[in-house]
């Protein structure tokens, strides 16, 4: 599953030449830095009714922070702490901070040195290399670990967590590094080159700090997704918070302890979210001046080609290569009869219902506040943002746990039933939603419209008909980003959705745990169909905007 | 009063003879363009040469192969003395140690203006004290008449000017004997470019450096260097002190691209020739005959000729007609339309079938449209065969 | 304008396939019974903790009979069971089924449960059922020690499953203590030898033993050499058997008998729910599956449990359950919740 944060880059727009790197995507790098060339309506205020739907959209957002601390308090400090400074969470903070020190490192290196090489260098086949190397994405980090397993059935503990953890994850730090390398201005390195930079001067001193953003952007999604990962590590049967509160629900449902670990959780969450505000700084790597359209040249590796091939070609086929072997290995097992279970059509109709529903009403639903952090903003959109992207940085299970409890208690008639499922893909996904419509709207020139109402159109029709045509390929992005954490997701979906629900990560994991990897193929080959199309998307979109 | 068009002055740089930068048989081409075609240019020490061309003319790809960032197809780069470029020789850009100020500076944009400055400063004082450090930027900084506690300030804190002074401080840093500068004020205002050009034009000179600049502007060019290389299409058209290029171009695409040129056509004969504007002086030339000559519009006086009150002594003859006046402030610029044969007196009707020349004058004198005037050319003019 | 059609068309999809979903996904609102109140019809919702493919057969075989609609709602024991205590009256399901007691006598416990029907209890033998009739043994699993002979000779399996909290085994014993299976055994030693012994076994266990997700998980790994031995529930060998066998072949079975905690036989456990909205076809299921149509699956089929009905005899590849001498424990003595504190505070959830 790919849960809570954002996953995929692409880029921020660049309307006065300032270069927002890729992941502004993950929305707390924030409006602060934003152009504001698409606002400019000083002294008008925004619709009240657009206000209202993002103030109580980003309300529904807290619903989940806010079950957590209530709970909190309300199990009072002494049980608390007997639950939350135990040996056995003293295991799991080892084990899960452990993950984190050591993947997000790997990946930032591994991600940084594959845009590198598809970037700068002039590899023979790199542009097929570029495509195959943002595929990991399409394939859920639990689909990876059953197929590394059913590969090499001893793995276990923290390094085959490393490994498939950072094999699932080096693409959100890969796609954004790739982009900003395409935007950096070679004026810059030629001039450290002029002042006694050698090559690796260059890339150390000058290269890698403007790629601060991207990387930094791509380490904290990682680290996210790391956090809230559960499938993947209960494989392999590495303990983390969230296969351990998954583990306590098992026994206990929302009981104090579940509770108590999803708050630890939470901080570490917030942990990492500071950690990244931090480490970005204050930095806006504006580019200085209109720039020379020169495109750096590429560097020939020479005797090191065959390494260059090495390194992506065994990041590949690790990565991609070894899942799928597993899944046709599978298959060929099976033969035909895995594919005759008449469950397999429903659970690929409910998926793509899910995701489908749930892409459309998350951008739906995260337009107003795309729209006030676009042509209003103010403390207020800020802010609104910033909900938003903290609550959708909780692991789906805290999520589900929440909603879970809050229907059973107050909103019974929502309990297990479809709407309840659809508002916590809101809840996790409405980031992902968010940054790219923001990106969209701010590409539009409000000019436009302008000029569309001086003709006589009415104000909602203007906007539909200008804006939108800008403004379509950002909704589709953020859509097929929304679609592409549905059809993945398994915790959230196995807690809340109502009885008799069948999505294919659902499915999927139930034959897992009878250990009937046969039966699981069908459903794991149908998970990575439906997200390659969305991933290919994402890549392409990723290439275009940052050429505009 | 000086003679504008006349003789080679003594501007040119004549410092010592050692030349700093050689390059010889210099030709390089992309893809399957020829960008520049057997380039041979020196330049001495200490003084400053400017390759002025139009956009497209392959004077940035002659910079870059200086610098290293290219290297030559074939030809030879030496620096100092040293081969940098040439036939089983390429040395990479970090180790020529030439400075190199790009079109936009090119400041690092994650790094203050003080870290910029210091970035090019060798690893022994940026391993240094941070007084040490501070007190070298500052030096650096006032160099370029900045203000020390532009230290602390961020490349998008500054205008373009300042960003290109920072620029040059970064690279002085290194205190390098050779500097190249791509188009550096080309993208200031027009006000800022003057003083910049002037600062910029003094520190070098005071550190005693060796600069290729390189511009389209040709009063840029011609203000800045005291040796001029004019690039067309891949080619060195001619090199040589500004004056000289100037008033002595070596074809009429020179001529016009330093300038305003007026041509004329005109018979040759040894040290004269004859056009419409009368006798001329013209430089020696091997041309005989038909030809044509050009002259700098400076070199035009205009005067009124109007019938009616000039006594017979005193009386201009008039050589043509204005058809348009432009305002340009403190001068205007006159389009007149030559008669077609020659002066004539005034009053007496005439065809106005001879060339249209633009000349200046002073905006105090009111010639308005319609008015006849008498045109005489001062100095020497340049001859050129006939069909340029 | 092109673009507004593609997002109404895009709007168009979602909706329909949302209605689809909705309509494949809704909770079956159990309808009540028709006209005759003592003929099962309509449809019920079942919070199903056995093993899934035990009670689609048990379900299949009953809407073909009767043509109840079954819909399961699949989970773990504990889990399904907090959650209808959670849920409370409000909660939607009309049948309870578990793999172990605990779960089901915490539902009891919290009194949410309907009297079983009497001819349904007359099916079951006494000491599988609780005597506040308030639920039913529907099947039954025996505790063993499996191990890899390779590894492990017969001589060295333990005598009784407190061996096991001995230093000497140390990494060389599995189990799956996350899950309700085996916290259903400690329950049982909870019940037979008191809270100090087990709090102290859980330790020993803590050091001891190499933990694993799913009875299943254990049993491969066994097989495949990793660990000598392991404690499981007697039917996933039997399965893995009737099967390719691919992950049993390497393995026997040890009974520990002497009516030791190890010999513990789990009885999996079944109720209705007192807010059911269709209790007569709730009734109906429960009675089906304990009746002899129900329990043939069980002997016929893939599960490998034993069957609680004296009518049926159990699957002859077993051991017979009178042959196990298993301790006698009543199931409605145990305790879940002071099972999950031990564990929890033996570090284990």
């Amino acid at each position: 599953m790919i849960p809570a944060a954002p996953s995929t880059a692409t880029t921020a727009p660049d309307p006065s030449g300032t270069v927002r790197a890729a992941v502004a995507e993950t929305g707390a790098s924030g409006s602060a830095g934003f152009t504001d060339a698409a606002a400019g309506r000083v002294g008008k205020r925004p619709s009240a009714f657009i206000v209202a739907a993002a103030i109580t959209v980003s309300l529904l957002g807290l619903l989940p922070l806010g079950y957590v601390i209530v709970t909190g308090i309300l199990t009072g400090w002494p049980t608390l702490s007997a639950l939350v400074f135990r040996p056995r969470v003293g295991e799991l903070l080892l084990n899960t901070v452990g993950l984190v020190v050591i993947t997000v490192p790997l990946t930032a290196a591994i991600g940084v040195a594959a845009a590198w090489l598809v970037g700068r260098t002039s590899l023979p086949g790199r542009r097929v290399f570029a495509v195959l190397l943002a595929t990991p994405l399409a394939v859920p980090a639990f689909v990876n670990s059953y197929g590394w397993v059913s590969a090499v059935p001893s793995l276990n503990g923290l390094w085959s967590g490393v490994l498939i953890a950072t094999l699932s994850y080096f693409p959100l730090v890969y796609l954004p590094c790739a982009a900003a390398f395409r935007r950096l201005d070679p004026t810059v390195e030629e001039a450290a080159e002029s002042l006694g930079s050698g090559a690796w001067g260059v890339f150390f001193r000058v290269i890698l700090p403007q790629l601060r953003l991207p990387i930094l952007g791509g380490a904290l999604l990682v680290g996210l997704h790391l956090l809230s990962e559960y499938g993947a590590f209960a494989m392999i049967r590495f303990d983390t918070f969230t296969t351990a509160i998954v583990e306590q629900y098992r026994s206990t449902f929302n009981g104090p302890a579940a509770t108590a670990l999803a708050g630890v959780l939470v901080l570490l969450c917030l942990f990492l979210l500071i950690g990244e505000s931090g480490a970005r700084g204050r930095s806006r790597y504006a580019r200085i001046g209109s720039g020379v359209a020169r495109v750096t040249p590429r560097r020939s590796l020479g005797a090191f080609t065959p390494v260059g091939y090495l390194f992506l070609g065994g990041l590949f086929t690790l990565a991609i290569g070894v899942p799928f072997w597993s899944v046709i290995r599978w298959l060929a097992q099976g033969g035909a009869t895995v594919w005759t279970e008449p469950v397999l059509v429903q659970a690929l109709l409910q998926t793509v219902g899910y995701g489908l529903a749930g892409a459309v009403v998350t951008c739906l639903l995260a337009f107003p506040i795309a729209f006030l952090a676009v042509r209003y903003p103010s403390r207020l959109s800020r802010g609104l943002e910033s909900v938003n992207y903290l609550t959708s940085s909780l692991p789906g299970i805290v999520t589900a746990l929440a909603l879970v409890t809050i229907s059973i208690r107050f909103v019974q008639p929502l309990y297990q039933t479809t709407v309840l499922v659809i508002v916590t893909y809101l809840l996790m996904f409405l980031p992902r939603a968010l940054v790219n419509l923001r990106a969209g709207l701010a590409q539009v020139p409000v000019g436009l419209e302008e000029a569309a109402r001086s003709l006589g159109r009415h104000p909602v029709a203007a906007f539909l008909h200008v804006t939108t045509r800008f403004f379509a390929p950002s909704a589709l992005a953020a859509g097929a980003l929304v679609f592409l954490g549905i059809v993945t997701e398994l915790t959230a979906t196995l807690l809340l959705a109502p009885s008799g629900t069948r999505t294919l990560a659902i499915q999927f994991w139930s034959k897992v745990n009878d250990i009937n990897y046969v039966g699981a193929a069908p459903y794991a080959l149908l998970m990575i169909v439906l997200s390659l199309p969305v991933t290919y998307l994402l890549f392409a979109r990723s290439r275009l905007t940052s050429t505009s | 009063m000086t003679d504008p068009g006349g003789a080679v002055g003594a501007d040119t740089a004549t410092g010592p003879s050692a030349s700093v930068i050689e390059l010889a048989g210099i030709n390089k081409s992309f893809g399957g363009t020829r960008i520049l075609e057997d380039i041979a240019l020196s330049v001495p020490e200490g003084s400053r040469t400017v390759v002025v061309g139009s956009s497209g003319s392959g004077k940035t790809t002659l910079l870059r192969l200086i610098s290293g960032f290219e290297l030559p197809d074939s030809g030879t780069i030496t620096v100092l003395g040293r081969t940098v470029a040439g036939p089983g020789v390429a040395v990479a850009a970090h180790r020529r140690g030439i400075g190199f100020v790009a079109q936009d500076g090119a400041l690092f944009p994650h790094l203050t203006v003080g870290q910029n400055i210091a970035f090019g400063l060798g690893p022994a004082l940026r391993g240094g004290t941070r007084r040490q450090r501070a007190r070298a930027v500052s030096e650096l900084l006032e160099m370029v008449s900045l203000k020390p506690d532009f230290a602390g300030r961020r490349p998008d804190e500054l205008s373009g000017g300042q960003q290109q002074r920072v620029a040059l401080a970064r690279a002085l840093a290194r205190r390098p004997r050779v500097m190249l500068l791509d188009e550096p004020f080309s993208s200031l205002d027009a006000g800022l470019r003057a003083a910049t050009r002037d600062i910029v034009a003094e520190t070098l000179e005071r550190s005693g450096i060796t600069t290729v600049l390189v511009t389209h502007d040709q009063a840029e060019a011609m203000s800045f260097a005291h040796q001029l290389a004019v690039l067309r299409d891949g080619n060195l058209c001619q090199v040589g002190p500004p004056r000289e290029v100037y008033w002595r171009p070596v074809d009429l695409f020179t001529a016009r691209f330093l300038g305003d040129a007026v041509v004329l056509p005109a018979t040759i004969s040894v040290g004269f020739a004859a056009c419409a504007l009368g006798m001329v002086a013209v430089a020696p030339t091997s041309l005989r005959g038909d030809a044509c000559i050009m002259l700098r519009p400076e070199q035009i006086t205009v005067e009124h000729c109007e019938a009616g009150g000039a006594d017979a002594a005193g009386a201009l003859s008039c050589t043509g007609q204005v058809e348009a006046v432009d305002f340009y402030g403190p001068e205007v610029q006159l389009a007149v339309r030559l008669f077609a044969s020659g002066a004539a007196a005034p009053g007496s009707p005439q065809n106005l079938g001879g060339t249209l020349v633009h000349v200046r004058q002073h905006g105090t004198m009111g010639t308005v449209v319609g008015s006849r005037v008498s045109l005489t050319a001062r100095g020497t003019a340049t001859a050129f065969a006939a069909r340029t | 304008m092109i673009l507004t059609r593609r997002w109404t068309l895009l709007a168009a999809i979602g909706t329909v396939t949302l209605l689809g979903a909705t309509g494949c996904s809704a909770p079956e609102k159990s309808s009540p019974a028709a006209s005759d109140a003592s003929t099962p019809s309509g449809s019920i919702t079942v919070y199903n903790a056995q093993h899934e493919e035990l009670t689609q057969a048990w379900a299949d075989e009953f809407t073909a009979e009767t043509g109840v609609t079954v819909t399961l709602r699949n989970g773990d024991d504990s889990e399904l069971g907090n959650q209808l205590v959670q849920e409370g009256s409000a909660s939607k399901a009309d049948v309870f089924l578990t793999e172990n007691s605990p779960a089901i006598t915490l539902v009891d416990q919290a009194g949410l449960f309907a009297p079983v029907d009497d001819a349904t209890l007359a099916q079951v033998p006494e000491q599988l059922r609780p005597s506040t009739g308030t639920w039913t043994g529907i099947a039954a699993r025996s505790t063993v020690f499996a191990y890899n002979p390779s590894l492990l000779s017969e001589s060295e399996v333990p005598d009784s499953m407190l061996d096991l909290a001995d230093p000497a085994w140390a990494g060389r014993w599995a189990a799956s203590p996350s899950g309700a299976d085996f916290q259903a055994i400690v329950s049982a030693l909870l019940e037979l030898k008191g809270e100090d012994a087990t709090r102290d076994w859980l330790a020993a266990m803590k050091e001891n033993v190499v933990v694993y997700k799913g009875n299943s998980t254990v049993m491969k790994a066994i097989n495949a050499g990793e660990i000598p031995g392991g404690v499981i529930y007697h039917y996933y060998w039997f399965a893995d058997q009737a099967g390719t066998g691919e992950n049993s072949a390497n393995t026997q079975m040890h009974y520990f008998k002497n009516q030791d905690p190890g010999a513990f036989v789990s009885v999996s456990g079944g109720g209705v729910l007192e807010t059911s909205a269709n209790p007569v076809a709730a009734q109906a299921f429960l009675a089906y599956i304990t009746g002899k149509g129900g329990q043939e699956i069980l002997k016929n089929g893939t599960s490998f449990e034993y069957p609680v009905s004296d009518s049926v005899d159990a699957n002859p590849a077993l051991v017979p359950i009178s042959e196990l001498d298993a301790p006698v424990i009543d199931p409605s003595k145990l305790n879940s919740t002071k099972v999950t504190d031990l564990m929890t505070e033996a570090g284990f959830l």
